[in-house]
């Protein structure tokens, strides 16, 4: 089996990040009382956007703050990669645009489940890579949904990533070094047309869809560039759970240590495109010039999008306006079920 | 979403309003005459996106499409530059919201036109160090 890894003609950087993750904190054991009587979630909580917040907000909120600290104003492309659009036919991505400003530019939405944002980034490190562009933004957002009592509603969250790709080399925070995709068609999640909630095949989830998937797109771009797990500071896997991350990073030969910066799951549970997305902006956040970075994505249906990441010395400089990660996240209230189903309009 | 809404996105998207050219007056909504020189000379201007509150209200009488944001707490803003913004304030408790708190501006859904129509989307402020 081949899957080419993608390597950009001309180097392409990531010149700007930013995440949201919406106030609100509902608690797993609050959702237990209600289904099941006693006990909590695999995850303590899970982030909820308020009643005034959709993918399209989230959006907005974490590309300013990615645009304010790449300080470039030349965007030629804006992906919105989702599964939560607001509009079922109207881009979230020209919102986007039109709240940021940018109107000379390539828009749209992506959907792969989890991994539409990363999706986004492969497309863009393209068009950057070929000339055809110098300069877009990619991001992976979601409210994701979960049907209640279903065991997805303790894990599905909200928030947002958003990451500034350039060939601008001067306020370089990472170099994309490579990157892999790796699909099949895998019926572990989906949702039809005029559904509201997703379903799933439970645990076939596991091991034909994220283990294959994720285990695939890692081990390629690994054997392709020639680097092992030792190579990477850090790595970043999408996180449907807390316990999928670290098993499969372990399979991999990576270790607890190496994940932990951007494992949020137990905190904020699982923000579906934004997952992954929002695990490297938390790794940015710590990460120092010289260190690498794995990143690999999963979507349901099925794929997996591997990077490596060679961070540089842009990441000393975020800029005056930069809130990091761990601040927002810990600026939060917590909610009832109750308060959960009116904001979010799951009671019909 | 109403004609005269999407005329208007930049204003409630971006808070943009205008300077006066011959005497840097700013001010928002938008003007077409200088209220200070009564130039016509005017340009489009992006407000700061923070400021200070300098008067509020904790409302408990909806408007009709926000019963469900009840009570709403309304602010009377001075935005860096000097310039008065009302502003629907969120994510704030209702303790840390007062007189001096500095605010930033964050984009929030306002309206939709029920489940079928158009989403209204502006701007509101949170409290970020009361």
């Amino acid at each position: 089996m081949i899957i080419p890894t993608m390597k950009s003609s001309t180097p392409v950087y990531i010149s700007g990040y930013g995440g949201y993750v919406p106030k609100l904190r509902l608690p797993t054991s609050d959702i237990a009382k209600l289904w099941k009587g006693s006990g909590s979630g695999p995850n303590e909580a899970k982030s909820v956007a308020n009643i005034d917040e959709d993918t399209t907000t989230m959006a907005v909120e974490s590309a300013r703050n990615a645009l304010s600290m790449s300080g470039l104003c030349d965007i030629g492309a804006i992906f919105v990669g989702t599964e939560s659009k607001p509009y079922a036919v109207k881009p979230t991505s020209t919102i986007v645009a039109q709240a940021l400003g940018v109107h000379k530019t390539l828009a749209a939405d992506f959907e792969f489940a989890c991994k539409a944002g990363t999706e986004a980034m492969q497309v863009i490190t393209g068009l950057v890579g070929s000339g055809m562009i110098s300069s877009g933004i990619a991001l992976g957002v979601d409210t994701a949904q979960g049907r209640p009592g279903d065991n997805l509603e303790y894990t599905a969250g909200s928030a947002a990533a958003a990451f500034v790709l350039t060939n601008n080399s001067k306020r370089s925070i990472a170099k994309i070094e490579a990157s892999t995709s790796y699909v099949t068609d895998t019926s572990d999640f989906w949702r039809r047309q005029t559904e509201s909630f997703p379903r799933h095949l439970s645990r076939f989830t596991g091991e034909p869809a994220y283990f294959h998937h994720v285990e695939s797109s890692v081990k390629q771009l690994l054997s392709e560039i020639n680097l092992k797990p030792s190579d990477f500071k850090y790595a970043v896997f999408h996180q449907p759970n807390p316990k999928f991350p670290i098993q499969v990073a372990k399979r991999l030969g990576f270790t607890t240590e190496q994940i932990q910066p951007g494992l949020l799951n137990p905190i904020i549970g699982n923000p579906y495109s934004a997952s992954s997305p929002l695990g490297l902006v938390s790794t940015f956040d710590v990460a120092k010039p010289g260190d690498r970075i794995l990143l690999a994505s999963f979507g349901s249906g099925a794929g997996s999008d591997s990077f490596s990441l060679l961070v540089e010395d842009g990441i000393m400089d975020k800029g005056p306006n930069y809130i990091p990660l761990t601040d927002i996240i810990n600026d939060n209230k917590e909610i009832d079920y109750a308060t959960y189903t009116k904001l979010r309009g799951i009671l019909k | 979403m109403s004609v005269s809404y999407w005329r208007l996105r930049d204003r409630y998207y971006r808070i943009i309003g205008s300077i006066c050219d011959s005497c840097t007056y700013e001010s928002f909504p938008k003007f077409n005459t200088c209220p200070k020189c009564k130039s016509h000379d005017i340009s489009d201007k992006e407000m700061p996106n923070t400021g200070k509150i300098i008067s509020y209200t904790l409302s408990y009488e909806s408007m009709p499409g926000f019963e469900h944001e009840l009570p709403m707490s309304i602010g009377l803003i001075k935005l860096d530059n000097g310039v008065n913004i009302v502003s629907q304030l969120v994510d704030s408790e209702v303790e840390d919201i007062k007189i001096n708190a500095t605010v930033k501006a964050v984009f929030r859904k306002i309206n939709a036109d029920g489940n079928s129509g158009q989403i209204y989307y502006g701007y509101k402020f949170k409290v970020i160090n009361a």
